[in-house]
C-alpha cells in the first residue's frame, strides 16, 4: 500500500516541528480574514455565514426538476440552489434536435430556453438564496439571459439576485464537454463576464478544478490548471476588456472536488487559498482586500464513489464533507451514495443533505475556523502541495499560459496519465478501495438501492413539448431578435453580444437557434452537428 | 504483455455524453496488451460506430457510457443486427446500473463491465471470447 500523497510525495509516520523549520505564523497563515488567507476570509468563519447546504438537481423535464428542488427544501437545502444541465443543453442544441430528442432531460436538467428556466423556477424565489446553474461553457450566456429576463418579469431587483451561472471555457479539454469551438466558448465566456462586471450583477463565473480532477487529476496539478485558468482569464478581462481587476476579482469561483485522503484535501484549500492571495497582490496588484479571497465551493468527489456496496459511499461523503467543512468553503454539494450508478435517488439525496447537516449541526467543526491549523503536519502537507503546484504551474506559464498548454497537449496528456496512474493504483492493489480490490463480496450479496430511471420516452416527450411550443411563439419578435444578434455576432470579437442574446432568450428563442444564429454569423454550420439548416432568413 | 496481438477494437462514447475518462484509460489498457484500439471519442451515434468497426474491420466494439438512458446502445445492437454483423463481440462499461445489464445483454451485448473492473477481466474476457470465435473475427 502507498504510503504517499495522491501526487506521489511520501508521507512520513510522525511530523515534528522540524518539517515546518522556518515557519512565521504572520507570513504564511494570517489569521482568518487575513492576507494570505490561508486559514479563510472571514474571522468568525460559519459562525458568521454557515456554508450553504446544497444537492446538485437536474433530471427530466423543468416541471420535474422544480419538483425536486422543491424537495430539497424541504431536505433542509439552504442558502442556495444549485442546477445542472442535461447534455442537450449543454452543447447547446434543442429537445427537438434529431440527436437533442434522445437525451432531453437525461443527466441534467433540459434548459433550452426561458420557458424552461421560468418552469424551473415555478415557486422559487430569485432571492435570498444563491442561484447557481452549472454544466460545460457554451450555455453560459444563455443562463446569464435567463436570470436578467425572468428577474425583469417578475420585477425583482437584479442587484439582489447572486450565484453563479457562467462557467470557463477550458471545461471541454477537463470531460464537461460541448459542441464548440474554444474561440467561440472564450468569446461568449468575455462578453457574459464583462456584462456581469459592468452591470455590477453579483453573478460569480465557474473557473473550476473539479471537472479536471474528478477526470483523474491528482491535487498539486488541481490547484495548478485552476490557478492557471485564473490567471488567463482575468487577465484577459484586464487587458482585452478594459476592465479594472478589482472588479474582475469578484466574478471567478472555484469547485474543488474533495476526496476521502482527508489530511491531504484540507491542505489543498489551505494552499488554493494562498496562492490565489499572492496571484492577485504580486501579479495582478490587488488594490482591495476582497480581490484576494477566491470564493471556493466544495463538491465532495464523485469519482470516489463506488458501484460495488453502495451504502459504504454513505461513509465516504461523510468523510469527505467533514473535511470540506473543516478546509472552509462557501458552499457544499456533496454527491451520493448512487453516483456510480444513476441520478440521485431522493433517498440518496437526502442521505447527502442529512450529511451536510449532521456534521453543521453535531460535530463541532463549525464552532472555531481552520482547527488545524499550526499541526505539523497539516502545515507540512500545505506547504508541499503548493511547492508541487507552482512547478506545473510554471511549467505551464514558461509555454504561455493555460491556453497554450492545452492546445499544446501538455495539460490533457498530463491528465491522462494521472488518469491511467489512479488506475494502475487501483488495479496494482498499490491503493485499497473497500469492496472493490479488497473485501469484495458476490453482487448478489449486494444491498439493492432505489435507482433513479430515466427513459427513452421521458426524453422525446420533451422533445415533442418543445416541437408544439416552437410553433405556437411569437416568430416576428423571434426573426426580429435572431437578425439583429447574426448582425451583432458578425462584427468584431469585442462587441458584446450579451444585450442581443437576451433580446432574443426574451423573445423565447432557443439556445439551439441562438447560438445556431451567431455560429453561421461566424462561419460555422447552424448546427454542430450538421444535421438541421438554419429556419431563419438572417440576411 | 501481448495475449492481445491481432486483435482489433472500437472503443467509443455513444450520443452526447462527454465523460470520456474511463474510454480513454480502457483504450491503453487494450493497446497496453497488445490490441490494435481505434478510439472514436465522444459525439458518436450508434450510425458512426458501426460504420467505423465495418471500415475498420473490428472484433470488438466496448462502448463507454456515463449517462442515464441506454437507448442509444440498444440501438447500436438494432443496427449491427439489421447489417448481419452479429460476430462483432460488444462491451460496454461505465456507470451501468444492475437492472439495465440483463436488459442490454438481451439485446446483444456480451458483457458489462462495472466500475473499478481491472485491467485483466477486460483483457483476459475479450482475449478468450476473440479467440474461441475461430477467427470468425477478423473482417
Amino acid at each position: 500500500m502507498k504510503r504517499e500523497t495522491d501526487y506521489g510525495h511520501p508521507i512520513k509516520a510522525v511530523y515534528t516541528p522540524k518539517d515546518i523549520e522556518g515557519f512565521d505564523y504572520e507570513r504564511d497563515l494570517g489569521d482568518p480574514g487575513s492576507y494570505p488567507y490561508t486559514r479563510g476570509y472571514h474571522p468568525n468563519g460559519y459562525i458568521s455565514r454557515m456554508w450553504t447546504q446544497r444537492m446538485t438537481a437536474g433530471l427530466g423535464s423543468s416541471v420535474e426538476t422544480n419538483r425536486a428542488l422543491k424537495k430539497y427544501w424541504d431536505m433542509g437545502q439552504r442558502g442556495g440552489l444549485c442546477v445542472i444541465n442535461d447534455r442537450v443543453f449543454a452543447s447547446p442544441i434543442d429537445p427537438d434536435h434529431p440527436l437533442g430528442r434522445k437525451e432531453a432531460g437525461v443527466l441534467g436538467w433540459c434548459g433550452s430556453s426561458l420557458l424552461e428556466f421560468e418552469e424551473l423556477m415555478d415557486g422559487i424565489p430569485l432571492t435570498g438564496q444563491s442561484i447557481t446553474l452549472l454544466g460545460s461553457c457554451a450555455p453560459s450566456s444563455l443562463r446569464l439571459a435567463y436570470i436578467v429576463a425572468l428577474v425583469e418579469k417578475r420585477g425583482v431587483n437584479l442587484s439582489e439576485v447572486h450565484g453563479s451561472v457562467t462557467e470557463s471555457p477550458f471545461e471541454n479539454y477537463y470531460g464537461q464537454t460541448d459542441a464548440q469551438p474554444l474561440d467561440l466558448n472564450l468569446k461568449l465566456w468575455l462578453d457574459s463576464s464583462e456584462y456581469i462586471i459592468r452591470n455590477k450583477i453579483r453573478m460569480r463565473s465557474a473557473i473550476i478544478s473539479q471537472h479536471f480532477q474528478e477526470s483523474g487529476g491528482n491535487n498539486a496539478q488541481a490547484i495548478a490548471i485552476e490557478l492557471a485558468g485564473l490567471k488567463e482569464l482575468c487577465g484577459l478581462l484586464v487587458n482585452e476588456r478594459g476592465l479594472d481587476f478589482d472588479d474582475v476579482a469578484k466574478l471567478p469561483y472555484e469547485l474543488v472536488t474533495v476526496g476521502t485522503r482527508f489530511f491531504e484535501e484540507i491542505a489543498k484549500v489551505r494552499a488554493l487559498r494562498r496562492m490565489w492571495a499572492k496571484l492577485a497582490k504580486e501579479h495582478f496588484k490587488a488594490k482591495k482586500d476582497k480581490s484576494c479571497h477566491l470564493l471556493i465551493a466544495v463538491h465532495t468527489s464523485g469519482r470516489t464513489t463506488t458501484y460495488q456496496q453502495p451504502l459504504n459511499n454513505i461513509v465516504r461523503t461523510s468523510i469527505q464533507t467533514l473535511a470540506g467543512a473543516i478546509g472552509g468553503c462557501t458552499a457544499l454539494d456533496n454527491a451520493c451514495l448512487d453516483n456510480a450508478h444513476a441520478e440521485p435517488s431522493p433517498l440518496a439525496a437526502r442521505m447527502s443533505l442529512n450529511t451536510q447537516h449532521i456534521v453543521a449541526d453535531e460535530t463541532g467543526v463549525t464552532d472555531v475556523v481552520d482547527p488545524l491549523a499550526g499541526s505539523y503536519f497539516v502545515e507540512y502537507l500545505t506547504n508541499r502541495v503548493e511547492e508541487e503546484a507552482y512547478k506545473i504551474w510554471n511549467k505551464i506559464e514558461d509555454m504561455g499560459g493555460i491556453i497554450k498548454a492545452l492546445k499544446n497537449g501538455y495539460v490533457p496528456e498530463m491528465l491522462r496519465e494521472s488518469a491511467m496512474e489512479k488506475h494502475r493504483e487501483m488495479n496494482d492493489k498499490d491503493r485499497l478501495i473497500v469492496g472493490v480490490n479488497e473485501l469484495a463480496i458476490p453482487p448478489e450479496e449486494d444491498f439493492e438501492i432505489p435507482i433513479q430511471e430515466v427513459k427513452a420516452q421521458d426524453s422525446e416527450k420533451i422533445a415533442r413539448r418543445m416541437e408544439e411550443w416552437k410553433k405556437k411563439r411569437d416568430m416576428g419578435l423571434i426573426e426580429k431578435s435572431l437578425s439583429q444578434l447574426y448582425e451583432d455576432a458578425k462584427k468584431e470579437d469585442r462587441y458584446n453580444l450579451m444585450p442581443s442574446i437576451i433580446e432574443a432568450v426574451k423573445a423565447y428563442a432557443t439556445a439551439g437557434e441562438i447560438i445556431g444564429v451567431i455560429r453561421e454569423a461566424r462561419g460555422l454550420s447552424y448546427d454542430p452537428f450538421k444535421m438541421i439548416d438554419c429556419p431563419f432568413k438572417l440576411e | 504483455m501481448d495475449k492481445g496481438q491481432g486483435i482489433k477494437v472500437v472503443v467509443s462514447m455513444i450520443g452526447l455524453d462527454g465523460h470520456s475518462t474511463g474510454g480513454e484509460v480502457v483504450s491503453k489498457i487494450l493497446r497496453d496488451a497488445g490490441m490494435e484500439v481505434v478510439y472514436l471519442g465522444t459525439y458518436q451515434t450508434p450510425e458512426m460506430i458501426v460504420e467505423a468497426a465495418i471500415q475498420e474491420g473490428v472484433d470488438v466494439i466496448g462502448i463507454s457510457s456515463h449517462a442515464s438512458n441506454y437507448s442509444q446502445i440498444e440501438e447500436l445492437m438494432d443496427l449491427l443486427r439489421k447489417k448481419d454483423l452479429n460476430d462483432i463481440l460488444v462491451i460496454c462499461g461505465g456507470t451501468i446500473p444492475k437492472q439495465q445489464i440483463p436488459r442490454l445483454k438481451e439485446k446483444g451485448v456480451a458483457e458489462v463491465f462495472t466500475p473499478h473492473s481491472t485491467s485483466e477481466s477486460i483483457v483476459n474476457y475479450i482475449v478468450s471470447e476473440v479467440r474461441s470465435a475461430n477467427g470468425a473475427g477478423r473482417r
